[in-house]
């Protein structure tokens, strides 16, 4: 039979628009601080590029919010719709919430709402990263940034397996390159070499876990995968009987776990902070992680979940209780080898390891929780809070290295006293990792916690009350890490040379991290409820399900396509 | 297709490359000798999907050709990712002098 493919919608084109703005831009960006801006001199270059590189998220994020409005117009009026923009466009986006590019990529207020998360953290990593010179090729390094951010927003916008890959590589590739960056310090381009390595091994692992699933179940997408399994699951439970699907879900789990820094795929991430320039880190402390476990959970909440077989058996025959181990064991380490840190940026990523461990337990409370999509908002609001918690942080590091060219713990001595109002900050921003009310690092565990708990009367999986207890008892541990650095700036007198004034570019990311941290603290539940209807779409099979049932005859597909 | 190459065949190999690449990641003290191991686990993988692609039977609507396509992509990321890497390894050499892995080690702890 010739191949034959269904044609495709242009119109999809209209919904890509952010990441196409962003993906432009960057060339822009660095054609500008090559063709132009080299008759500059550094400083005045590194703020024009950096203008620059603000002016196009500023764009991209405009669209997105344009997006958003005209996804929320079409639940809510859609006639609206057709009178703004005519017949044939209005017609297609009155169909938001659809897959688009035959199934490629998903489209909606979930996929908006994630966008303009990246494109706020994105601002803020890019405003950070002109604080200081770590590097002089201005127009690259904000390029690659703007780049990887367009890797993600594909990444969790991805259907299907293919996109999938494509976009981990673009974000991961772009991230080794940035890591090596500071060029002056051995340490840079040691922590690139080493991201580098066990980022490819874990993409070709990734990669063949990949290939034996599409083996398996002959078709890439989600909502196929979902449903072959379904079909095949009652027969054959899960991954005991099945060695080839077995390895093929757990090499997954492989790539995904290296991404998120969970034991025991964790070993790049101490030397990768440290070493990284912190703008860097913490562009791969919340962008990249963020982006991975929204792949993560469509990956397994959606694609592998008729396997995740959870019975009321200690571990079952499902993926459940290997994410329970994986979790486990990802908190207890984390947060022991945290304690014994000294160094600012190795002690925030033992520390972002130990919250994999937590967000692994979200990931099993989605599945075995009586109200599923809730739990998945819940794990959304958490990772919010943390990514802009580790923000804060790193911005607080980057100012270290700016003035004094270190990030130990000893360097925050005596900021308490010499700039009250930023170490007020880091101490809420602690306050709220650690998981104390009325942060909103406590409700974000509070409510995965939950969830975790609120599993069926009569289904009850002991392994999860281990869960929860464990990560509560590390909570606690935790505390007296992150307490040494409250302790630092509080009660130890100041050594070594001050700290300057920290300017906008420090103190914007550290003031506007903690109000959301404080803010969605005193109010979360604004947020928790947008997280829960983009959580909820992410989860079910979508719209898909009229083009893939119908067999691939071209006249039938491009009816249901086009429809 | 009767007298083909059976599809196990070809399983079988993809996943003894799989493990020779496996292994040479883990042992060999080269940066660039690792870096072909890596290769060799990418091309395990496409051997893989090809293979699917060819022998197996397609879930209704799954797209024109996803194992072929895929594997043209794969072999597109994986030179675009040996590019990066022999980049990096170059920024190593020139600081440390060696392109041995196990030399690269400032940071500790």
């Amino acid at each position: 039979m010739p191949p034959t493919a269904p044609p495709l919608d242009l119109r999809d084109f209209w919904r890509i628009a952010p990441a196409a703005i962003l993906a432009f831009w960057g060339l822009v960006v660095v054609l500008t601080d090559v063709g132009l801006a080299r008759r500059l001199g550094l400083e005045t270059r590194r703020r024009v590029v950096g203008w620059l590189a603000l002016a196009g998220v500023g764009l991209s994020l405009v669209s997105t919010v344009v997006m958003f409005w005209l996804d929320s117009l079409a639940a809510v009026d859609p006639e609206r719709l057709q009178e703004l923009l005519g017949a044939s466009l209005g017609d297609y986006f009155a169909r938001s919430g659809d897959v688009i590019f035959l199934g490629a990529l998903a489209s909606g207020v979930s996929v908006d709402v994630l966008n303009i998360l990246y494109l706020v953290l994105l601002a803020l990593v890019i405003q950070l990263s002109t604080s200081y010179r770590f590097t002089e090729d201005w127009g690259e390094c904000l390029a690659l940034l703007i780049w990887a951010t367009v890797g993600m927003m594909f990444l969790s916008a991805a259907e299907e397996l293919v996109t999938l890959f494509l976009s981990l590589e673009m974000m991961t590739i772009c991230l080794y390159i940035l890591t090596a960056f500071e060029k002056s310090r051995p340490r840079s381009m040691e922590a690139g070499l080493k991201y580098f390595i066990y980022g490819s091994v874990s993409s070709a692992l990734f990669l063949y876990g990949l290939s034996l699933v599409y083996g398996l179940a002959g078709t890439t997408r989600f909502a196929a995968i979902e449903r072959i399994l379904t079909g095949a699951g009652t027969v054959d439970p899960g991954l005991v009987g099945n060695l080839a699907g077995t390895t093929a879900l757990l090499l997954m789990l492989v790539g995904f776990g290296f991404k998120i820094a969970a034991v025991p795929f964790h070993q790049w991430a101490p030397d990768v902070y440290e070493g990284a320039p912190a703008p860097v880190a913490a562009w791969i402390v919340t962008g990249s992680k963020i982006a991975s476990i929204v792949a993560l959970m469509k990956v397994f909440l959606h694609a592998a979940r008729p396997w995740s077989f959870p019975s009321s058996d200690m571990m079952g025959p499902g993926w459940l209780g290997i994410i329970a181990v994986v979790s486990a064991v990802s908190m207890t380490y984390g947060n022991l080898a945290a304690l014994v840190q000294t160094n600012f940026k190795r002690l925030l990523a033992y520390s972002s390891i130990a919250h994999a461990g937590y967000i692994l337990v979200g990931l099993a409370a989605a599945i075995v929780s009586v109200n599923g999509s809730a739990a998945a908002g819940a794990l959304l609001y958490y990772l919010v809070i943390y990514a802009f918690s580790n923000l804060g942080a790193f911005a607080v590091a980057a100012w270290l290295a700016r003035d004094r060219n270190a990030d130990e713990i000893d360097d925050l001595n005596g900021m308490g006293s010499e700039r009250p109002l930023l170490a007020l900050c880091l101490a809420f921003l602690m306050l709220s990792l650690i998981g104390v009310p009325p942060f909103g690092g406590f409700f974000g565990k509070l409510y995965v916690f939950m969830e975790a708990l609120n599993q069926g009367p009569s289904q009850t999986r002991i392994i999860l009350v281990w869960l929860v207890a464990l990560g509560l008892l590390n909570s606690a541990v935790s505390a007296f890490y992150y307490v040494r650095v409250l302790k630092a700036m509080y009660f130890r007198p100041r050594s070594g040379a001050g700290l300057k004034r920290a300017e906008s570019a420090v103190a914007t990311p550290i003031l506007l991290s903690t109000l959301v941290v404080v803010g969605f603290g005193l109010f979360p539940q604004p947020l928790v409820d947008l997280m829960k209807s983009v959580a909820g779409p992410m989860l079910i099979s979508s719209s898909i399900e009229a083009a893939v049932s119908a067999p691939p005859a071209v006249s039938t597909a491009s009816s249901d396509v086009s429809r | 297709m009767n007298n083909d190459i059976p599809l196990n065949w070809f399983l079988y190999f993809a996943a003894a490359s799989f493990a020779i690449g496996l292994v040479g990641v883990m042992l060999r003290r080269n940066a660039i000798a690792v870096l072909m191991a890596i290769e060799i686990i990418l091309n395990a993988a496409n051997v893989n999907l090809v293979a699917f692609w060819r022998y197996g039977t397609p879930a209704p609507g799954s797209g024109p050709l996803p194992g072929v396509i895929l594997a043209i992509l794969v072999i597109t990321v994986a030179a675009a990712e040996v590019a990066v890497g022999i980049g990096l390894i170059l920024l190593c050499y020139r600081r440390w002098r060696v392109a041995d892995v196990d030399r690269y080690d400032t940071m500790s702890g």
